[in-house]
């Protein structure tokens, strides 16, 4: 093999991380993307630069469409920043920190689970109640009369109300049963709750379970036909098999339904390779490894599954002997396994390789020696003989002053491109991403990188591929992605005795929040539900070159696997290019360069978009895993479905249905509109007025009909024209906030409450009084509730005669019978979406 | 009310309580947690960039950067995101707000502004504007400002080299001139004393440089090559063993093939070539150079030597990269089959011990028997003598290529028949 003839000029300085942070100029940015000058300069000019130059890709839509027909599981975005950080104190800080929020989640807690927190303390403090027995006082202060505390909290709601006031009785029992309280349950639950609340965080800031990627494709019969391979069904553990069509220039067909196994856990890893003609599949999951073979119908067939006691966290097929792979544990092991020969341990150190980490995770590559393997963690990367002696090997990538690492830097990724091409990039290359750069190291050079560059990813570069030449002779596409769905793509050359250099300039491909547009206009909560699924972490990522007919041009396709199961594709074509030369520019034309974007939507994507709307607003969210117990409200409708006239009878029905469930109560539940009183069109009452106006000072009456109105207006109390206008606002409101609601315990974060607080207009105190005539019903039902039943009143068209009344706008309580169970997996809200309560406690 | 039903209540009411006291027994655990947070984010070690991003979403009012800080970094990723998505003009608007940085009060930016020079010239000097590239070179190293501290040292330093390198090009171009000219040539006296000063400066810009580790492969080379045409070979080879051989430096190959190439031009002994070349083999042992290293090898009279030519060309084969190389195949062939002539049959046993397991699935299979004779029926004739040789005449490649009938190659596959029979590794002659 050939070696390059001229390295780039680089420092090598040996030492811990972070020591040459200022003079990492050896190797900047620009030597990277071009060439170092060869012995003639001037060769360079129509050398390899202008290979490059037609090798620019374009993406053929503004952003990647989803796999048709679509298949689209349930899922729930999980735990958010908002949901574990600490919000306040930050003020009088030099630099905001991180403080995760025990006490906002403990305050949950005890709030939600009150039961599960404070029933074993209950009975044990059983002796310190007294049951029965009202009459006088007992003598002993130890002892609290239970009627007595229940009278006292009689006038209050027991869930979600902080402000009840507290009687005598009610702090004596406060007295005695702080001490217990205060110290088993705190701290017993705060250190459960804080162990736990740690290891979401760092889950949160990395989730490395599915580094590598879950999504691979597998060549078929024809190069225009093969599978995707990949996980779905929620839990990720049901493999799928899609078989799909590529046509040049064309959308990939995918045909039919995936065919699939059902795995025991969830799948992190999915990895396929050909070798000698032998296509084989290995998937890791948590604590299980397995491999396929394909059988000649490409049908495929388990050939051997493994256990992994301390959990894999990486697995790897051989590119060069069919049916070997190499997988590693959190335990620090590598081992070689081969269905036939077994596993055979080639390393073992838990320890991590450069300096001490406390991360376990592990991972394992091969080299262009099949019996040398690479084994990567946080630290660096390591070159280990299997047929060595156990335990030594050569470093090939050092986190360290050697590649000029930053502070903090730590290897996310690392990969051998194995499927480089001979006549485009030595088969010795391996791939290091880190949280800010990305290395080429040769092995036959360790230590120093061929290349650096800073990829910029404002997420963790989990998975990464190296694509063949897409024409003889062309550079090879390296594309990245980011967990948060960014995408890079860079353009990877070094033939024969050049270094390995970025050809051409990188670029980011649209990821999955740019198809927005590409989705029918929407009601905010759906569209917040879209945006949501569509931002969910990007897991897998493959691409494909279609065959090339002759004289065609060649083609890509990026299909992106989100955690929620979601196939997307987007495919990406030559950019045309326009300007053969910049010099051939006249001097003062500024534009050559500035391409205008050419991707459109077109119809079809459009509607396959919407296809797949419709599949995912079929899917039903999960069902709340708890709910929180609801106050008593049959007494409370009982007596107002007495007093209430028979004519919609079946209304109360629904609305303590609809209370039942913890949702609001929507149109579609009531039915159709009672004729009696139909909905007021929108812009019939102004419209009217003003062509009423228009044509009686047409005839010359103008004066005459302002001052009728005049009149009308001060004489009549109510505003006719201005109501219908609010009330078709409020109904779209409703609708738009409880479309979704039918299963909203575990609704979108942001969202459970409807439409952000500042949209509407807070009802003011004085409303109900005002409006509502002190009806009968009303009576007997204590003064707090009065207002939340009045809301619930509001959204019934019961009151006919006081239209008006269905202008008062849902106030905060009315939704806060919901809220406290809704937010019990969604805790916290975003700031921006809705006015944050203060937390109850603790501050 | 039941007493099933009032339980509940009650302790909904400890909640109520029992909360207002947990506030002031929290509010200890939670001033601890930080400390314990912060490690969990710093202490750690790892540097999450995207953790900024995660706070900024959970709203703090904290203390923001200076406004004009702020305004750059965001200047910064605007141009970064109109870069990656070839939006070139918006790009250059936005520089033309970036540079405005470079005036910056804050030492550190002025500490980059040297370092831009040098991207710059890069830039240049890729693009063939030599003249205006060393312009910008010696304007970069006239830059003043910030203390002078080891790592500027060295950006000087290589400021410098690169100045040299620049001069190197000038030189190589009046020497291309002066051997077009005549020695009697009213001009050769002008262009030859150009030549001279030229070196002089060159020598001393690069040579500061390349005594610091580092991979200084062009600087090596053209000064080497500078040195070499004024005869100063001592200075020459010095340099390039300092290259080669000081511990501090990494193990570069060039290093070592550089230093190859100045001895095999000097005319050294091939003892002195072998030596050379071992080391390389122990960095590289797939390099091409190998098989010269083999060859060398194998015309030593050495016996250890001959062993070594042996070990050198399975080591080549081992690689994924020189898996078709017909040449190693045909060396190997002949110089296996020579090694059993010449009753080194342990030899050969001693390399074939650590690759039986995996070279007959990684070079023998079936599937490489069919696929090298479609495409190099050459080629898979040297293998399958290999082959059998190696693994005795049932091996499925050996036999498919016996099988194949070709008209120009059947004499030779008939020869290799016989040899394999006679010499195969696995039947040997008691």
């Amino acid at each position: 093999m050939d070696f390059p003839s001229s390295l780039r000029p680089t420092l090598f300085m040996t030492g811990p991380l972070g020591l040459n942070d200022v003079s990492d100029l050896s190797m900047c940015s620009w030597q990277n993307v071009l060439t170092q000058p060869e012995a003639q300069p001037q060769n360079l000019k129509n050398g390899a630069l202008h290979v490059t130059k037609d090798l620019l890709w374009e993406p053929a839509t503004p952003g990647p469409l989803p796999m048709l027909p679509p298949l689209v599981d349930s899922w729930e975005p999980g735990l958010t920043a908002q949901d574990l950080l600490f919000r306040g104190g930050y003020r009088y800080r030099r630099r905001p920190r991180v403080v995760l929020d025990v006490t906002e989640q403990i305050s949950r807690f005890l709030w939600d689970h009150g039961d599960i927190a404070f029933a074993p303390i209950g009975k044990l403090m059983l002796e310190n109640f007294k049951l029965e027995g009202a009459g006088r006082c007992t003598k002993k202060t130890t002892v609290v009369s239970v009627k007595k505390l229940l009278q006292d909290l009689g006038g209050h709601q027991p869930w979600g109300c902080p402000w009840a006031s507290l009687s005598n009785r009610q702090r004596r029992f406060s007295i005695l049963g702080g001490p217990i309280l205060g110290t088993s349950v705190a701290s017993h639950l705060a250190e459960l709750l804080h162990e736990e609340l740690v290891l979401r965080w760092e889950q949160l800031l990395l989730d490395e379970a599915c580094t590598g990627g879950a999504l691979a494709w597998v060549p078929g019969r024809t190069p225009q036909i093969g599978q995707l391979v990949y996980p779905a069904g929620g839990a990720l553990d049901r493999l799928h098999f899609q078989e799909v069509v590529l046509a040049p220039g064309d959308n990939p067909q995918f045909l039919g339904k995936p065919g699939h196994i059902q795995l025991q856990g969830p799948v992190r890893q999915v990895v396929t390779g050909t070798v000698q003609g032998e296509t084989l599949l290995a998937v890791r999951s948590d604590y299980h490894c397995a491999v396929w073979k394909f059988g000649k119908q490409w049908q495929p067939a388990l050939l051997q599954a493994i256990q992994v006691d301390k959990g894999a966290t990486g697995i790897s097929l051989s590119p060069h002997l069919p049916g070997e792979l190499a997988i590693c544990s959190r335990s620090g092991a590598v081992c070689l396994w081969s269905p036939e020969n077994g596993l055979q341990q080639v390393y073992k150190d838990p320890e991590t390789l450069v300096f001490r980490d406390s991360s376990s995770w592990r991972w394992a590559d091969f080299t262009a020696h099949p019996r040398v393997l690479t084994l990567g963690d946080r630290t660096g990367v390591k070159m280990i003989d299997t047929q060595g002696p156990p335990g030594c090997g050569l470093l090939l990538f050092r986190v360290g002053a050697e590649a000029s690492c930053q502070k903090g830097e730590r290897v996310l990724l690392t990969q051998y491109l194995r499927h480089s091409s001979p006549e485009c990039l030595p088969p010795t290359l391996h791939l290091v991403c880190t949280q800010f750069s990305l290395y080429l190291v040769d092995e036959r050079l360790p230590l120093v990188p061929m290349l650096k560059w800073n990829h910029g990813l404002p997420s963790p570069i989990l998975l990464a591929q190296l694509l063949p030449p897409p024409r003889p002779g062309c550079v090879q596409p390296l594309l990245l992605g980011g967990q948060a769905g960014h995408l890079q793509l860079l353009h990877l050359a070094g033939e024969g005795v050049s270094a390995p250099r970025l050809a051409g300039p990188p670029q980011s491909l649209p990821s999955r929040t740019d198809s927005l547009p590409a989705f029918p206009l929407l009601e905010p909560k759906i569209q917040w539900r879209l945006q949501e699924r569509l931002k969910a972490p990007t897991i897998g990522l493959a691409a494909v070159v279609p065959p090339l007919p002759s004289a065609s041009t060649p083609g890509l396709v990026v299909f992106q696997l989100s955690v929620a199961g979601d196939v997307f594709y987007q495919q990406l074509r030559p950019q045309a290019d326009s300007s053969p030369r910049r010099d051939a520019q006249p001097p003062g034309d500024t534009r050559p360069d500035c391409r205008a974007p050419t991707a459109s939507w077109t119809p079809q994507d459009t509607a396959g978009c919407s296809q797949w709307l419709k599949a995912l607003l079929k899917v039903p969210l999960a069902p709340p895993v708890w709910t929180a117990p609801t106050f008593n409200h049959h007494h409370l409708l009982g007596s107002m479905e007495l007093q209430r006239e028979e004519g919609v009878v079946q209304q109360p029905g629904v609305l303590r249905e609809a209370m039942a469930q913890g949702r609001l109560l929507l149109q579609r539940d009531l039915g159709s509109l009672p004729l009696a009183d139909p909905p007021p069109a929108p812009e019939s009452g102004p419209a009217d007025e003003l062509s009423e106006r228009l044509r009686e000072a047409w005839a010359g009456r103008g004066a005459a009909w302002w001052e009728r109105r005049r009149q009308a207006r001060t004489s009549g109390p109510r505003r006719q024209p201005r109501r219908p206008k609010r009330r078709t606002q409020l109904s779209s409101t409703f609708s738009f906030s409880g479309h979704v609601d039918p299963s909203d315990g575990t609704s979108p974060p942001h969202s459970p409450e409807g439409p952000p607080a500042g949209a509407l207009p807070r009802s003011p105190i004085t409303s109900p009084s005002q409006e509502l005539t002190p009806d009968a019903w009303s009576q007997g039902i204590p003064s707090e509730r009065r207002q939340t039943l009045h809301d619930y009143m509001a959204k019934l068209p019961l009151q006919r005669d006081t239209p008006g009344h269905a202008g008062t706008p849902p106030s905060s309580q009315a939704s806060s019978t919901r809220a406290t169970h809704s937010r019990q997996h969604t805790p916290i809200l975003s700031g921006s979406q809705h006015p944050r309560k203060k937390p109850r406690m603790g501050f | 009310m039941s007493r099933a039903a009032s339980l509940p209540v009650i302790y909904s009411a400890q909640s109520v309580i029992g909360m207002s006291d947990f506030s002031e027994e929290l509010k200890g655990p939670v001033t601890d947690d930080e400390q314990v947070e912060t490690s969990v984010l710093s202490g750690a070690g790892m540097h999450f960039p995207w953790l900024q991003t995660y706070i900024e979403t959970v709203a703090i009012g904290g203390k923001r950067k200076k406004d004009f800080a702020q305004t750059t970094s965001a200047c910064l990723s605007f141009i970064q995101e109109a870069l990656l998505k070839h939006q070139w003009q918006q790009a250059a608007e936005y520089m033309h707000s970036y540079f405005q940085t470079l005036e910056d009060s804050d030492s550190y930016k002025r500490q980059a502004a040297p370092e831009i020079s040098l991207q710059h010239a890069l830039y240049l000097l890729h693009h063939g504007m030599l003249e205006d590239a060393k312009r910008k070179l010696s304007e970069a190293e006239t830059w003043r400002h910030g203390e002078k501290t080891s790592s500027r040292e060295i950006l000087i330093n290589l400021i410098q080299a690169y100045k040299g390198l620049l001069q190197y090009y000038t030189w190589s171009k009046k020497k291309r001139e002066l051997s077009k000219l005549d020695k009697d040539d009213y001009a050769y006296s002008a262009v030859a004393q150009d030549v001279f000063n030229h070196s002089w400066k060159t020598s001393v810009n690069i040579s500061a440089l390349i005594k610091m580790p580092g991979v200084w492969d062009p600087f090596v080379k053209s000064y080497v090559e500078m040195l070499e045409f004024y005869g100063d070979r001592d200075g020459a080879q010095e340099v390039l063993t300092n290259y080669a051989y000081d511990e501090k430096f990494p193990s570069n190959p060039n290093a070592h093939i550089y230093l190859y190439n100045f001895l095999k031009r000097q005319k050294a002994p091939r003892s002195k070539l072998i030596s050379v070349l071992k080391i390389l083999y122990q960095i590289v042992p797939s390099h091409k150079l190998m098989l010269e290293f083999h060859t060398l090898l194998r015309k030593s009279e050495k016996e250890e030597h001959h062993k070594l030519g042996l070990e050198v060309l399975f080591g080549v084969l081992d690689f994924a990269g020189c898996t078709k190389n017909i040449t190693a195949w045909k060396y190997l062939a002949k110089y296996v089959k020579k090694t059993l002539m010449g009753n080194h049959l342990v030899w050969v046993q001693e390399e074939w011990k650590s690759r039986k397991n995996w070279w007959p699935s990684f070079h023998f299979s079936y599937f490489w028997a069919k696929s090298d004779w479609k495409e190099d029926t050459a080629l898979a004739c040297e293998k399958a003598f290999v082959a059998g040789l190696l693994l005795g005449k049932g091996c499925r490649y050996f036999r498919y290529i016996l099988k194949q009938d070709h008209q120009i190659l059947g004499k030779k596959i008939k020869r290799m028949k016989r040899s394999v029979k006679k010499y195969s590794i696995v039947n040997p002659r008691l």
